[in-house]
Formats: C-alpha cells, structure tokens, sequence
C-alpha cells in the first residue's frame, strides 16, 4: 500500500505535502449521479480522507449510460444511490471514511455539510439546490465547485468566497426553464469532462495550490470542439444577499424555496416555485413536448400527461401533479421537467 | 459592427452559429429583444439567458459598442 500514492506524489505540483494534505481532508459531494459518480471515484482514488454523499434517488436502468459506480444489478434492486455508491467506492479503497446521507439536500442539511467539509463540489441536477450550497458555501467561507452539464456541454468554476462574484450575481433570476439530461439528453463524455475539470480544481485548493485555479467560468462543447473562458468580475454586486456587504443568505431559510405539499387523500402533490421563479404556460407547453407528453393549453392552465402521471399548471406557476402522493417522487418529476 | 454569438442549445433555436449586425451601439437588453424578434423560440429563453462581452459576464444595462463581441449563453443545470 506503500505504493499507493506514488504516481500522483511523484507529480510534482501536489508532492508529499499535497498528498498528505489530500488524505486529511474532508470533502462533500453534493448529488450521487453522474457528476456525484466520476467525482467520488477520482476523490476516492486520489486518497481523500473523508467523503460526504448526499443524493435522494435509487438507481435505475437509464442511469448507467453515465452513472459510472453503478451497475445493472443496482438498477435490478432500485438501491439507494449513495448505498450502491458506498459499495464500490469501498471495493476500490478500504480504508476511505464515507458519510451517507440519502435525502432531499435542503438548507439544514448543507448549511450543516458546509461546517464540516473543506470544500463543496457541485453535482446536483438543479439550479434551486445549488442556490442553497452557494449561500452554506459562503456562509461558512468554503470554495464549492459548481458544474454542470447536458448534451455535449458542459460548465465549470470554483467559487471562492471573497475572491468574485458568486452564483446568485451569475443568475439574479432562476431560468424558469432550462434543458436538463431528461429533455435533451447527455452524452458520457460531457459527464466525464465536466468531473475532471471540477476535480482537478479540488485538488488545486485541496493541496494548497490557490494561485493555479480557474479564474473565469469555463464553458465547453465537446460535440464542434468549441469552448470558451468567461471572466465573472463586472457582475459582483455590492448588494447580493449572498456575497455583498450584508449577506442574509436567503436560500438557507425556507422561505422563497420551492414548496412542495403532498394533497391529502387526492394522490397529487403540489408545487409552489419559488419566488423568484415563475413557469410560464409557455415554458411548460415547450418543456412538455420536449417529454413526449400529451400537451392541452386552456386559457386557465396548461395540462401535461406524461405517462401515469396529469400536471396541470396554473397561470401563478402553481402545479398540480396528479397521480402520486410522494413528495420527493414529485420533486424530482418537476424538476426532470424544468430543471 | 457587433457579432453575435450563439453557444450551446441556442444555436439550435437560431439555426446559426454568430450573427453580424451594422450597428454602432446598443444595450445588451435591446439586443435580446432584437433576437427574440428575430428569432423563434428564443423569447423563451431571453429572460434567463447569460451574456458575455468580449469573455465578460455583464448585466442587461450594459451598453454594447461596434466590434464587440456578445456571446449567448443558456444557464446549464443538469448533472
């Protein structure tokens, strides 16, 4: 076991010192998917000490294409993602220190995770989540690594308090809709790339190596080999509520989130988008036919069926979706469809 | 001169990959607004889309001079 390390010890930039630095460290990765599976393996592999996952889903069939630490019979037995990710992430190293957490990743929990950890990688599948790890992330002055990709495209950037602007001056409004994997689909590769690009970012901050991250957003298209390297300094606003001169960090408090309410007895959950948001009739007329679903537009609502399930959407951005009664079955139904 | 370019998903809306417009000067608003008239499909992606001059983010008030160029950008959340 010796051995172990010696490749990357051997690179010269991370080093002994890095290395041992690696193997103290503690790190959370925020959603268990794609991204939450390249990058646990890469951390895990490098020697990080200690890993937080946190993810809600079960894997199924569609997750394999890209999910890399899952396999068919994961999908055959619908088990936890952070479960049948600990089972691998255990087989290729006994000795990591693995923290499980198999839920709805709200403010409590990250503004928990981000007391503990000495950094917060991003590879959630919604902008709403990483709201809450922008604000936990600032809250307690620790960098997160936001990424995200769909099709052949991807995004990186590190996110260090106090150095630029944050997420929130990025997008002072939610897109109410965006392509998301489920609408427009993604390709291995985009997951792949996007991983790596955070994870060597995670290294650089991990074993002190500040002065060598990114310093602009990295934006990337693997499909017509383009890519393109925005810088983030002109947006910082001196009064966001997240990384201005008098932050509340508004998505750590439950007001203004997404509100989602099982409906008694009438197998339907609602959804109250948050404030900043509102879903068009538009935007879910197009977000429907980008699913398949049978799509009816009354001057009222918009209905959507889409296999068992009938949303209706109300001109307030109110939904309504009919035939469930599970509420994390019904946030992640909302935001397959909407991102 | 002020060209336009269209990354990712956009392109597919606007069928192109950059645009070319003779104009001396501009807020990144008016441009949005000219490209949602221009081109259909993308009004529903104005409001939330991210702009960049000559590789800077900057806000919808920003004023846009000839030879800049603008990048279209959709915000990207899957993961």
């Amino acid at each position: 076991m010796q051995d172990r390390y010696s490749r990357q010890s051997r690179f010269n930039q991370i080093g002994t010192d890095g290395q041992l630095k690696l193997e103290k460290a503690t790190v959370a990765v925020i959603g268990c998917g794609a991204l939450g599976s390249a990058i646990a393996e890469t951390l895990v592999r490098a020697g990080v000490g200690h890993l937080h996952l946190v993810d809600r889903d079960i894997v199924e069939y569609s997750n394999l294409q890209r999910q890399q630490l899952f396999h068919e019979q994961h999908a055959k037995d619908m088990m936890p993602k952070v479960v049948a990710a600990e089972q691998r992430l255990r087989e290729i190293r006994s000795d990591v220190q693995l923290t499980l957490t198999m839920d709805h990743a709200d403010g409590r929990l990250l503004d928990d995770l981000a007391s503990k950890s000495d950094l917060l990688l991003d590879a959630t599948d919604n902008f709403e989540t990483r709201l809450i790890i922008n604000d936990a992330a600032h809250k307690h002055r620790r960098p997160w690594i936001y990424g995200a990709c769909v099709g052949s495209t991807g995004v990186v950037f590190p996110f260090i308090p106090g150095e630029s602007a944050c997420l929130s001056c990025l997008l002072p409004v939610l897109p109410s809709f965006n392509e998301t994997c489920d609408t427009v689909g993604i390709i291995g590769p985009a997951v792949q790339t996007t991983a790596a690009l955070q994870c060597v970012e995670a290294l650089k901050w991990l074993t002190g190596k500040r002065e060598a991250m990114m310093q602009k957003v990295h934006h990337f298209d693997l499909w017509n080999h383009s890519r393109m390297d925005v810088g983030i300094s002109q947006i910082k606003r001196s009064n966001c509520r997240t990384c201005g001169e008098a932050p509340v960090f508004p998505a750590l408090s439950t007001e203004g989130q997404t509100k989602l309410t099982a409906l008694c007895g009438r197998n339907t959950v609602q959804v109250v988008p948050d404030r900043k948001r509102t879903i068009t009739f538009d935007d879910a007329e197009r977000a429907g036919k980008l699913a398949n679903a049978v799509v009816r537009r009354t001057p009222y609502f918009v209905e959507l069926l889409l296999s068992e399930y009938r949303l209706i959407l109300f001109e307030n951005g109110r939904l309504l979706i009919h035939g469930l009664h599970d509420i994390q079955q019904g946030r992640k139904l909302y935001h397959r469809l909407f991102g | 001169m002020i060209t336009v370019r269209y990354f990712a998903g956009l392109k597919e809306i606007t069928g192109t990959e950059q645009d070319y417009l003779p104009i001396t000067s501009m807020t990144v608003g008016e441009l949005i607004e000219w490209a949602s008239n221009t081109y259909d499909g993308f009004s529903n992606a104005a409001h939330s889309i991210l702009v960049a001059i000559n590789e800077e983010y900057v806000q919808r008030n920003k004023e846009i001079q000839s030879g800049d160029i603008v990048a279209f950008i959709p915000p990207v959340s899957g993961g």
